[in-house]
């Protein structure tokens, strides 16, 4: 699904030049679910919002589905992200003004779902999550744990082939990182390809693949125990 | 999505009500500002443009510098209209007005009860042809042939006859003498007219047009209009008039002065003629003897660009506030980034905001435009109204939506959606609200704006205020000026003997010349028996009484007074100003002869039809017109003239005196109207546009301080937000308060200092530029302008201040764990 080749990610100031990423190749199989660990500044989340499309390599190329997107321009690039992608992230980046609802709709909006259609998908995935009861809340209204359900209701609601999450559970207590981690290892279950970044050994062995990372290069690429 | 978008919008502006409130009521200000003031320049465009004929007619006016003397004038001799007609085959009417006043008007048999009406015009019979307004009642073409038909407005006529049916044949009486049969009745003129008519009375008959001269430019008394045949091309008829004016002057200096007309020129004399179109006479004419003070093309821009700064003031508020405080709508931005939202998407939504919101200040504006307008509308002095079923109007409230949003929103639209996804993601924002230099700009041309705006305020006031201090050569407090004397009839003598036995009264005069607003007389004399253009001077020639001088408190300069009891030839004496004395360049005035034709000569004038009259004495110059024009030559003669009656009074009971003048009045003039104003009234009226326009540009700029105050309140908090964590460190590094407040303070002031500077040269220029309409002016004051810049540092200090204030006290400990 995914395959990189020489990935690099330079970001310039007027006089630093920082290697984010430096020529990085990986590979990712549709169903997987990769984890990627590294210390901080290790060039994981650039990796994400690259690999993600929402940042564009400086140089070498991402075959996304067999099709070189690195160079694509934005609107392509957000094209192909709406239908394909689904984002979950540490600080959830829920809309504060919009409800649960809203939230977990609005990626139906941009694929112009039909209204009737996109109903019946939110109110079966917030019920699926069990927040269903809470649909007409404001973010700020809902724990830690509840939004980062909505966050990732939202993530699925287009049904995308990969979902890229950043330290999902960084700002979760154990408990409600737990259940996070369990609708993720679902999802994968159910065919949903996973990338997440995160810090916790604990977490990335929900995952079958962990790829650690240091000074943005891959160093190792090992799988999970249970999967040797 | 626009569902989700509106929902958005919504749901963001009652959450930050604060900054919903500034936008909204700033924008709604500007857009309340633009709404009457737009009204008022439409109204003022408009003068005129409701006659069919409009892009017709034309109105020949004249330029003559004669003997010492410049007039512009609206008015021509009763010659030019039918000389032109019957030259110039294109020209399928002409029509003439002269003004003789007010009259005392009742219905025939109908006792002594008179009304005096201020609106009357004595007119060709082809008025109706050239202005056509629907007559009601009677024959357009026919009503004003026969001598003695009058023709009055709907108005009138149900003033004094019920209904218009009611008043066509009945009879008016005018002035207790005059007898005129109702021909016509007339919809009242629409108030877009540059004349005021309600009494049309027939020109046919009149012994002013019978024994005028057939000279053009020895006498001027009557505006004439020209009505052109369809199809005639203005410019090539304005040239060939221009030629026939130069003909027909020839004609007059070879008949009058003996020469041609180049002799003249080449001293620099000229009597010049050029024609007005209709349209453009309210906004561009301000010539001696128009019908009705006209507007002026200056305060329309004046007013309109007053306008369009407060509205780019409140659109600068919502570019500066929706820009700084991005950082609340950066995480939104990422979100829809990333869930695949294209850019355009964003501009679209966020334009959708700024449009939103500017409906809002539409409809806010507009009840508040709508409650405004009769106090606008007194304001400007006319009778303005909101437009409700004008389709002009909607379209324009639309229009003005969609502008005002778009100007306001579009560089926010940019600025927002051009926020980089993964940054705001990660609480990085900081740096993407838009460009800081920019903003300030902004805040800077606010604060110019404004700033520009109080200097104009205070020197239009200070202008003002040299006005009513100067020493104008009279006295004009203490003196109550009667109208309509002549209603006394042959009573005047024992009525003003009556007055002056009153204890309050100190002196009494009779003539119809004041130096405010009267009646206005000008003749050429000569200090030989013939007009020679280097011996004549044209000068304001006034019959008075001998209680003149002390009356309105004038001075002496040489000689004395009329006093003809002590000296009987007075009657054949003649009193100047110091300008007349100077023109006629006499060294020593006394005792000196000057020489005026007697009455009407046709032909060159003859020396025997000259009269002498000896100067007796020298009155020291005063301000007869306004403080715009400079001193001009006048004289003085005593003779009747019985239209205002003068009383100088020592006012301890103002009141009293009325009551008793009005008893007396009543004994001696039954039936007439008793009518009184004061000389200082009569005199601040001739101020009367300058000061609407003091009065305008002071609230304005007290709007566009207002609403550049909110910005900055608005910034001021964004500010005060921004470096809440700044502020906390520096407390715990032993910062002080007031040190704080200074720290966040500073900048803001720092701007308003540098708007100081690039108002000051502007206003300079601006206001410079409008005293030069005064030849008394005051010069522009180098105090004016720091004042102007403390006041609005005073102001900004004052705005900032409040936010700097409460960050200053904040509690440290809680910013930074915050943080």
């Amino acid at each position: 699904m995914i395959k990189t080749q020489n990935l690099s990610k330079v970001y310039r100031t007027e006089e630093v030049e920082t290697t984010a990423l430096n020529a990085v190749d990986v590979e990712i199989k549709e169903g997987e679910f990769v984890s990627v660990m590294g210390p901080s500044g290790c060039g994981k989340s650039t990796l994400l919002n690259v690999l993600g499309m929402i940042d564009s390599p400086s140089s070498g190329d991402y075959y996304f589905m067999g099709e070189e997107v690195g160079r694509l321009s934005e609107r392509k690039r957000s094209n192909v992200r709406k239908h394909n992608l689904g984002f979950v992230f540490q600080s959830f980046n829920l809309i504060d003004e919009l409800t649960v609802y809203e939230n977990v709709e609005l990626p139906m909006l941009y694929t112009q779902v039909p209204a009737a259609e996109r109903k019946k998908q939110v109110e079966e995935l917030l019920e699926g999550m069990n927040i269903m009861h809470r649909r007409n809340h404001f973010p700020q209204q809902l724990s830690g744990g509840q939004q980062q359900r909505v966050a990732v209701a939202r993530a699925i609601v287009n049904r995308p082939k990969l979902i890229l999450a950043d330290e999902p559970t960084g700002n979760l207590d154990s408990a409600n990182g737990d259940e996070v981690m369990k609708i993720l290892s679902q999802l994968n279950a159910q065919g949903t390809t996973i990338l997440m970044v995160t810090h916790s050994q604990y977490c990335a062995e929900f995952g079958n693949r962990i790829i650690r990372m240091l000074d943005g290069q891959v160093v190792t690429e090992n799988l999970v125990k249970q999967y040797l | 999505m626009w569902k989700n978008q509106i929902k958005i919008t919504f749901r963001n502006l009652q959450k930050h009500r604060a900054f919903t409130f500034i936008n909204i009521a700033g924008l709604a200000i500007g857009v309340a500002s633009c709404l009457l003031i737009l009204l008022f320049v439409g109204f003022e465009w408009g003068f005129d443009r409701w006659n069919p004929n409009a892009g017709r007619v034309l109105r020949p006016v004249a330029e003559i510098k004669f003997g010492g003397n410049e007039f512009k004038l609206a008015v021509v001799g009763s010659i030019v209209g039918p000389d032109i007609q019957q030259a110039f085959p294109e020209v399928q009417a002409y029509c003439r007005f002269r003004q003789y006043g007010s009259y005392l008007v009742k219905r025939d048999g109908d006792g002594r009860q008179n009304i005096r009406e201020d609106n009357a015009l004595t007119t060709d019979s082809t008025f109706f042809e050239v202005f056509p307004v629907s007559v009601l009642e009677g024959d357009a073409r026919q009503c004003l042939t026969a001598p003695n038909s009058i023709a009055i407005s709907r108005s009138r006529a149900e003033k004094y006859f019920g209904t218009p049916q009611m008043a066509l044949g009945q009879t008016l009486v005018l002035d207790n003498r005059e007898r005129r049969q109702v021909t016509a009745v007339f919809e009242d003129l629409p108030p877009q007219t540059h004349f005021l008519a309600d009494f049309l009375l027939a020109m046919t008959g009149n012994e002013e047009v019978k024994n005028d001269s057939p000279l053009w430019a020895s006498s001027n008394n009557f505006q004439t209009y020209f009505l052109l045949r369809p199809g005639t091309d203005l410019k090539t008829f304005e040239s060939k008039f221009i030629a026939f004016s130069k003909k027909k002057i020839n004609e007059t200096a070879q008949r009058m002065l003996g020469a041609d007309i180049s002799v003249l020129e080449a001293s620099g004399q000229y009597v010049r003629y050029h024609l007005q179109p209709l349209p453009s006479i309210h906004l561009y004419s301000d010539l001696q003897v128009e019908l009705q003070p006209n507007g002026s093309i200056q305060h329309v821009w004046i007013f309109s660009a007053i306008a369009l700064f407060v509205l780019l003031i409140a659109c600068i508020n919502f570019m500066n506030l929706t820009t700084a405080r991005s950082a609340h709508r950066a995480k939104e931005i990422g979100v829809r980034k990333v869930l695949g939202s294209p850019k355009s998407a964003l501009i679209r939504q966020f334009l959708s905001e700024s449009i939103l919101l500017a409906a809002f200040a539409v409809v806010l504006a507009v009840a508040v435009s709508a409650l405004a307008m009769p106090w606008f509308a007194d304001l400007t002095n006319r009778p303005l109204r909101m437009p409700w079923g004008s389709p002009a109007l909607w379209v324009s409230l639309f229009a003005g939506i969609g502008i005002v949003g778009l100007l306001a929103g579009v560089y926010p639209a940019f600025v927002l959606s051009a926020f980089d996804p993964v940054r705001t993601l990660k609480g990085d924002s900081g740096r993407q609200s838009g460009n800081a230099r920019l903003r300030s700009a902004l805040v800077v041309f606010q604060f110019s704006t404004s700033i520009a705006l109080i200097i104009a305020t205070a020197l239009v006031y200070n202008q003002l205020n040299f006005i009513q201090q100067k020493k104008l050569g009279f006295q004009k407090d203490q003196v109550l000026i009667l109208d309509d004397a002549y209603g006394l009839g042959d009573a005047v003598p024992a009525y003003k003997t009556e007055v002056e036995k009153l204890p309050a009264v100190s002196a009494v005069t009779v003539s119809g010349f004041l130096p405010v607003p009267s009646n206005r007389n000008d003749q050429t004399f000569s200090t030989v028996r013939e007009f020679r253009e280097d011996q004549s001077v044209n000068m304001q020639f006034w019959r008075v009484d001998d209680d003149y001088l002390k009356t309105i408190g004038l001075e002496m300069a040489q000689g004395r007074f009329f006093d003809p009891a002590q000296f009987p030839s007075d009657s054949s004496a003649i009193i100047l100003n110091e300008t007349a004395a100077r023109l006629f360049g006499f060294g020593q005035p006394l005792g000196a002869k000057v020489y005026s034709l007697s009455g009407q000569v046709s032909g060159a004038p003859k020396p025997e039809d000259f009269i002498e009259l000896t100067v007796v004495g020298v009155v020291k110059d005063f301000h007869f017109s306004s403080l715009r024009d400079n001193i001009s030559a006048l004289s003085m003669r005593l003779g009747q003239s019985t239209g205002l009656l003068s009383i100088r009074y020592q006012a301890a009971d103002t009141r009293a005196l009325l009551t008793a003048l009005e008893e007396k009045w009543k004994q001696m003039a039954p039936g007439q109207p008793f009518r009184y104003r004061f000389m200082d009234d009569a005199f601040a009226r001739i101020y009367a546009t300058e000061q609407r326009l003091g009065k305008i540009a002071g609230i304005f700029a007290l709007l566009s301080v207002f609403v550049s105050c909110l910005g900055l309140f608005g910034l001021a908090t964004y500010t005060a937000e921004r470096r809440t964590k700044e502020i906390g460190i520096r407390k715990v590094l032993g910062a002080t308060t007031p040190g704080i407040i200074g720290l966040l303070s500073k900048d803001f002031l720092k701007l308003v200092l540098l708007s100081l500077v690039f108002a000051s040269p502007l206003s300079w220029y601006f206001m410079h530029k409008w005293l030069e309409n005064f030849a008394y002016r005051i010069p522009v004051q180098w105090w004016i302008f720091p004042l102007a810049g403390l006041i609005a540092v005073g102001i900004a200090f004052f705005t900032v201040s409040f936010q700097s204030i409460r960050a200053a006290l904040a509690n440290p400990v809680r910013s930074l764990r915050n943080e």
